[in-house]
């Protein structure tokens, strides 16, 4: 294990997975804004996905959308 | 010639001329509506987000056994001076690891993402209204099927070529053979459930009642070949071990008759399921 890692080594390893999760929130997000109804009210979706991490998003794709 | 013949014998060519038909439009109705399976993942943002939730997955283990050390010490409420020894992360051990998250992870959000495919169409009249037009059931199961592995063998790959990647970036390096061989045995895998979650998506009225008994079938499965290797050795549930196995290995696996065995039945295992949901699909195309 390499002892001494640059700061910016270290931030050009996590930043993908910040900016991925990002991402996958900002859709959850738009979907979740855009959608006619969803499965419960728009609002605790809306926390659930931000303030879930990676599940939040997963959760809000899985069971937060209505189909037609 | 009796009434009963006569009949048979003038019912016959109409039959028959349905039959050819569908063999002739066959393979162009089935890229029609396999087109439209992939369209319905992408509108439902399916073929957007699973990929990145694999990369995410595969991202995540190999910078978590790295900093794992670092954690301990910055987080854990060890008392002052208290030396951890830890082994330093093997390459080939990291990549076992994200496997079996995606064994965990990836098959569950997987399951539940495809649990509806067909009971949803079902219960909403939509599969009947296909299944009126010259379509077999065959096409119209097979075209839903291929849609499901081009998302799951596609974000499998993604997920495992990040983590490998990550792998070589922090710990080692890990030789492509192995890593190759373990995406297609646990691929295997992940058909096989996957398969499971699309026959009891068939006959099962409800779409999380298909991802649950799908999911029970995969941990049965690999509880049993995880519990006696020697007699269910064969079974499929051998599949996600042997992914293990053939990623942690120095050189390429060398598969023993039992190892061929497990792969022979998952294949076949994959064909019963299918032909077994076309059945099922034929007696009753749509629930009342």
């Amino acid at each position: 294990m390499k002892e001494t890692m640059e700061l910016s080594q270290w931030m050009g390893l996590i930043v993908p997975l910040v900016l991925l999760q990002l991402l996958l929130m900002i859709i959850a997000l738009v979907l979740c804004v855009k959608a006619e109804e969803t499965r419960g009210p728009k609002w605790m979706w809306a926390l659930i996905i931000i303030l879930g991490q990676l599940l939040g998003p997963i959760a809000f794709f899985l069971f937060g959308r209505r189909n037609q | 010639m009796n009434s009963a013949s006569e009949a048979q014998y003038r019912e016959q060519p109409a039959k028959r001329l349905r039959n050819a038909a569908i063999r002739r439009t066959g393979s162009s109705a089935f890229m029609t509506l396999l087109g439209k399976e992939c369209l319905e993942l992408l509108r439902s943002f399916k073929l957007v987000w699973v990929p990145i939730v694999f990369v995410v997955l595969g991202i995540m283990q190999p910078l978590l056994s790295y900093f794992m050390p670092v954690l301990i010490e910055k987080a854990g409420n060890m008392p002052e001076g208290t030396v951890i020894e830890m082994p330093p992360p093997v390459g080939s051990q990291v990549l076992a690891d994200t496997l079996s998250q995606f064994g965990l992870m990836g098959l569950l959000i997987l399951a539940l993402a495809f649990m509806g495919i067909v009971s949803g169409e079902r219960n909403s009249g939509a599969s009947a209204l296909v299944l009126v037009k010259p379509v077999s059931h065959t096409s119209y199961l097979l075209s839903k099927w291929v849609s499901m592995m081009i998302l799951t063998w596609g974000s499998l790959l993604l997920g495992y070529a990040a983590a490998w990647y990550y792998t070589w970036l922090l710990i080692d390096f890990v030789d492509v053979g192995p890593f190759m061989l373990s995406y297609v045995l646990f691929g295997l895998w992940f058909t096989f459930v996957l398969t499971a979650t699309l026959l009891f998506s068939t006959f099962l009225r409800s779409a999380a009642g298909a991802a649950f008994s799908s999911l029970g079938v995969a941990v049965l499965l690999s509880m049993l070949a995880g519990l006696m290797p020697k007699y269910m050795g064969w079974s499929p549930g051998a599949l996600s071990g042997l992914a293990y196995q053939a990623v942690t290995s120095e050189v390429l696996l060398p598969l023993n008759s039992v190892s061929w065995w497990s792969i022979a039945t998952a294949v076949i295992g994959i064909a019963v399921l299918l032909m077994g949901s076309v059945v099922l699909l034929k007696r009753a195309p749509a629930h009342d």
